[in-house]
């Protein structure tokens, strides 16, 4: 030691570096832990590319984490299910997860990051049929994908313990259809790489490339904590402060109420539309276009959509991590697409398409196809979620979290 | 303390084994914090983008 005094001073630098890193992920976790009710009412898409404060929400026993995209934050409402439920009406908050432009594939990296802290926690997966029935190909845009794309989340998946090689292999190929996001991630583009290749020689690289990646999922973990504790420092007490509220909820009655509020959002136009989105849809309605004459097309859309495979590689991690999830997705806007030439037969390839796909999981699907003629569910043809769909969704959210779904 | 008694302080500590390795051990811990500080916030912000809407 004398000798190398160099290598000892090092040694004792890098154990006192990883001690201390240690102690603020105790400290992190304990804030984050005393936090989280409040982070869960408030917007947090600042914090939604980390995991820290998610495994903690997966914790609570009265916080429900639901995944989702811009069905689930477009229409700022004070019936979207954080804002409902902040204050404990039934005993819950619901944790989102959620930011526009999410597709199935970001929510698999999402929930892969998780690993085994999902095993048996409730979890929320929630789609639109916006990407399979309205986007070239049925695929994500790749400006969505890469502005929801986390660096800590697509290393935990490739170097995830707990997932199939085959999962992995899946997800890596599919991740690597965008690559622009991979540039400045040699390291996982390598893994990526790798893991999608079929040769041993590609297997030993992966297997190679083990440590370092773990070594860097410890450094972003941190980096996480960091951020966390900051966001929640950020905010004053008052905000921070949470309030539980147990009250009976009459949920016809506040459906009848929503849809008074939505109707009234909709007086621009004649088709239900949210006045936020119609003069975006309004073009599509000026030339009328002849009953089921997009049957066809449409269904070989949604036939073929690679959001799709996303969504089985987002099914095959929920299922090999155990989580006890529900699949929820909004209707389709049946009168919307009647008007652009698709039938309602035809728009149940969607449903079937859904159900089909999700079942041999054992995971249930709840796809509010009856409410699909309801011209208020859905606030446009993308099926966002009005004040009214809120309403719907909350109750299913409700009977979710406490058992009663069927 | 003036400064030559800290410096010639220093110089003895220094040489003596275990002083130097404490030393050493502190000059590496400042380049640790000083990695830190400068790269180790990471970024988790959502960048803007144009949300292209249906």
């Amino acid at each position: 030691m004398k000798q190398a005094p160099h290598l000892a001073a090092s040694v004792a630098a890098v154990f006192v570096s990883i001690m201390a890193g240690v102690a603020f992920t105790i400290y992190a976790n304990l804030f984050e832990e005393k936090y989280v009710h409040s982070v869960a009412a408030l917007e947090h898409i600042e914090i939604i590319k980390g995991s820290a404060i998610q495994r903690v929400a997966l914790q609570q026993d009265d916080l429900l984490v639901v995944y989702g995209g811009s069905e689930i934050v477009l229409l700022q409402t004070r019936y979207q299910a954080y804002r409902f439920f902040s204050t404990y009406p039934t005993g819950f908050n619901v944790f989102d997860v959620a930011n526009k432009g999410a597709s199935a594939l970001t929510m698999a990296q999402k929930v892969a990051a998780l690993g085994e802290d999902v095993r048996g926690k409730k979890v929320v997966i929630s789609i639109t049929p916006a990407i399979v029935t309205m986007a070239p190909l049925g695929e994500v845009n790749p400006d969505h994908y890469n502005a929801n794309f986390s660096q800590l989340h697509a290393l935990e998946l490739a170097f995830s313990p707990h997932l199939s090689m085959e999962t992995k292999r899946l997800a890596a190929k599919r991740m690597l259809d965008f690559p622009a996001i991979l540039e400045d991630n040699l390291l996982l583009k390598f893994t990526l790489e790798n893991l999608a290749g079929d040769s041993t020689t590609n297997r030993i690289l992966y297997y190679l490339a083990w440590p370092l990646g773990r070594l860097q999922i410890a450094f972003v973990t941190l980096q996480d904590h960091y951020a966390t504790t900051a966001f929640i420092r950020s905010h004053s007490s008052e905000e921070l402060r949470v309030t539980r509220q147990p009250e009976e909820i009459d949920w016809s009655a506040l459906a009848a109420k929503a849809e008074v509020e939505q109707i009234e959002n909709t007086d621009s136009n004649s088709y239900g539309v949210d006045n936020l989105k119609w003069k975006q849809l309004e073009e599509l309605f000026v030339t009328p276009i002849a009953a089921g004459s997009k049957d066809a097309e449409f269904i070989e859309d949604v036939k073929n959509a690679r959001e799709w495979g996303d969504l089985e590689i987002t099914l095959r991690v929920l299922h090999e991590l155990g989580a006890d999830a529900v699949i929820f997705s909004n209707p389709m806007n049946v009168q919307l697409w009647e008007k652009l030439g698709v039938s309602e037969e035809a728009q149940n390839a969607y449903y079937e398409k859904i159900n089909s796909m999700v079942s041999p999981y054992n995971i249930p699907v709840v796809d509010y196809r009856e409410y699909g003629t309801d011209k208020y569910f859905d606030m446009d043809l993308a099926a966002h979620t009005s004040r009214k769909g809120w309403v719907y969704v909350n109750q299913t959210l409700d009977k979710f979290f406490h058992g009663v779904l069927r | 303390m003036s400064i030559k008694r800290l410096i010639n302080f220093f110089t003895a500590f220094y040489a003596n084994p275990l002083g130097r390795i404490f030393i050493l051990t502190v000059y590496y811990l400042a380049i640790i914090a000083g990695l830190v500080f400068m790269y180790g916030k990471g970024d988790f912000s959502t960048p803007d983008f144009v949300y292209q809407g249906f």
